[in-house]
């Protein structure tokens, strides 16, 4: 590219008496434009051709990887019954998780109230486990199965279970 | 130099720019609420119609076409007339033309917190709205080409490409993208399912920006900041190739927007190339307005209209180099819906959009009126409550947005979300949502300063003939 030469065009009279310079396009602007445009070309071509990358290849790599590098989780035996313990434990797992709609008291409030021995999913121990762990997406409680995982929902389940008079 | 005035239609510029400050007003304000209720929840009154999701369309619909829409066509049907050298094509369309505006915003700020959408980000009006928009838009286009077709200079200047391509490109992506069955006066289904709907959306979304946002105000600068700095553009050779780069590029990265989504990989490969090749065609315009100012730094300490200026093309080169790289797969998947996202768009919009704009009008309203300024100190002062507010504004959002995505996505050593609870990432952003609210709010008293120093100067002495170059305009 040639040097600016800062020679006038000469449209100004037509522009509103706005005069423009014939200056060369600036080399490194050049480059860059050049070569946003060949990596874009080269990009595409690697990842659908070549490489043969995909939104579903990139889950299923990362799934895999996660697999492979996160310690197998403890299999948290089945819980038959709620013990004070737990449910002491599950009292902290409440007041973190549960409170915003069930109330610090558990009567209730955007979620029903736990304490009045009504059950809508069925108050067995095993059925308040069943209900926090898939949770009522249809009426905003969200599923908390992966969230808290499967000691904790026991524990809050124990909790749930002795203050609200469970069967 | 300019050749003495013809008798060209000041009075609709001077509406359009009376509603460029008034809308602008409005609509920055609605912004400063919306972002007090995001960090101070009882900001949204427990009333339907004064709460965030319905505001929030309000501030968006008023600062981009109330406040930008408005600043083009006081910049357009100015610089338009003179570059011609021919009055407008037609009084009764440039009359229509504004009121017709201006009455499809009073019906936005009407039908939006009443909650009427169509459920289209940045198209939210309803059908019967779309329509008046449709009818104004294309009286506005009659009346500009015509006076295309009328002008009495061969050459075109490059402001006048600009602005054609604003007003062709706009006219298809409303119409397109609004192209629904009424099944009521207030709702309407889109005639695209699913995927394609969403990709009408963001070609339609992602152009709003690219043709009303970026193309037309670059015409405006280069017609203004010339003018005001007096100086040669730097390349005309540069304007042809950026102007040609941008209007054939622009239109293929909508996709962008939907990486990682249930569009094609090919579809969004496109989108993601198509955004990194615009960067250096943005950059053109960028370069193009810097080096315009090669021998006149001197007068940008002491010009607030070349101060606006060049803070604004500042703001539109850093945000031009942003977007390509938000539009990187890899970096997408932190930034996409987090507040980095309206990080971006503000640095656009604040800082390019509005500063240009402010520049335009401190050089324009003195000559419009034929008046001098009431106050450089207050036009300062704008200038820089503006500056540190775009600053404090965009560095939360960088912050809050960057945050937001590392939270959402930490995985615990034994493989759960470290942060499972949406609400832990709102408590952690909260700082961060004050410190957008003051720089907003520094934002919106800089923009009353200027209200205020443009009320004084339209009811203040003529200027004398001869200054203030009043001859020349």
């Amino acid at each position: 590219m040639s040097k600016e030469t800062d020679k006038i065009l000469g449209h100004g009279a037509d522009n509103d008496g706005i005069e423009e310079y014939d200056n060369p396009l600036p080399t490194w602007w050049l480059g860059l434009f050049y070569f946003t445009i060949a990596w874009g070309v080269l990009y595409a071509i690697d990842y659908h051709f070549v490489s043969h990358r995909s939104q579903a290849g990139e889950y299923d790599a990362e799934v895999a990887a996660a697999l492979a590098a996160l310690p197998q989780r403890p299999q948290v035996a089945a819980i038959a019954a709620p013990t004070p313990a737990s449910a002491e434990a599950g009292k902290a797992v409440f007041e973190t998780n549960c409170v915003a709609c069930h109330g610090a008291d558990l009567r209730g409030g955007v979620g029903p109230n736990l304490t009045d021995a009504e059950w809508i999913h069925g108050g067995t121990y095993a059925d308040i486990q069943k209900t926090i762990t898939e949770g009522v997406p249809a009426k905003g409680m969200i599923t908390w199965g992966p969230i808290l995982g499967a000691e904790k929902i026991a524990q809050v389940a124990a909790y749930v279970h002795g203050a609200g008079g469970g069967q | 130099m300019p050749e003495p005035r013809t008798d060209y239609d000041d009075a609709v510029v001077r509406k359009f720019i009376t509603a460029t400050v008034l809308w602008g007003a409005v609509g920055m304000l609605v912004g400063v609420i919306i972002a007090l209720q995001l960090a101070w929840f009882p900001a949204n009154l427990g009333l339907p119609w004064t709460s965030f999701g319905r505001l929030r369309p309000l501030h968006t619909n008023a600062v981009i076409f109330a406040f930008a829409g408005n600043a083009l066509f006081s910049g357009i049907y100015w610089s338009m007339q003179r570059l011609l050298k021919v009055r407008m094509f037609n009084d009764a369309l440039s009359n229509f033309h504004f009121w017709g505006w201006q009455a499809i915003i009073v019906s936005a700020a009407v039908s939006l917190p009443m909650g009427w959408t169509s459920g289209k980000e940045y198209a939210e009006l309803i059908w019967p709205i779309d329509l008046a928009i449709a009818v104004v838009w294309v009286a506005f286009a009659v009346n500009f080409f015509g006076t295309i077709a009328i002008r009495k200079v061969a050459h075109l200047y490059v402001s006048i490409w600009f602005y054609m391509s604003m007003v062709i490109t706009i006219t298809l992506l409303h119409v397109v993208n609004s192209l629904a069955v009424p099944v009521s006066l207030t709702k309407a289904y889109s005639v695209f399912p699913g995927i394609t709907d969403a990709l009408v959306q963001w070609w339609y979304g992602h152009n709003a920006v690219g043709f009303l946002l970026t193309t037309p105000f670059l015409g405006l600068m280069y017609y203004f900041m010339p003018r005001a700095a007096n100086k040669p553009v730097y390349s005309y050779r540069l304007s042809i190739i950026h102007f040609w780069g941008l209007v054939f590029l622009y239109i293929w990265a909508g996709p962008h927007h939907l990486l990682y989504s249930a569009l094609p990989d090919w579809a969004q490969t496109l989108g993601m190339v198509f955004s990194l090749m615009l960067l250096a065609p943005s950059w053109g315009g960028m370069l193009n307005g810097l080096l315009t100012l090669r021998g006149a730094w001197d007068r940008v300490r002491t010009d607030v209209v070349l101060k606006f200026f060049v803070v604004g093309i500042t703001f539109y080169g850093m945000s031009t180099f942003e977007g390509p790289m938000m539009s990187i797969r890899a970096v997408n998947s932190l930034s996409h819906y987090t507040d980095w996202t309206i990080g971006h768009v503000h640095s656009g919009a604040l800082g390019w959009v509005g500063f240009c704009t402010f520049g335009m009008l401190y050089w324009l309203v003195p000559r419009a009126w034929k008046k001098p300024l009431y106050s450089d100190t207050l036009a300062t002062a704008h200038f820089w409550l503006g500056t540190i507010g775009i600053v404090l504004y965009v560095v939360a959002m960088w912050v809050s947005g960057i945050t937001q995505g590392l939270m959402w996505r930490d995985i615990n050593e034994s493989g759960l979300l470290e942060y499972p609870n949406f609400v832990d990432t709102v408590t952690r952003l909260m700082p961060f949502y004050w410190i957008r609210l003051f720089g907003g709010l520094g934002y919106l008293v800089g923009v009353l300063l200027m209200a205020f120093n443009f009320i004084k100067t339209a009811n203040g002495e003529t200027a004398a003939a001869g200054s203030l170059e009043a001859a020349n305009v």
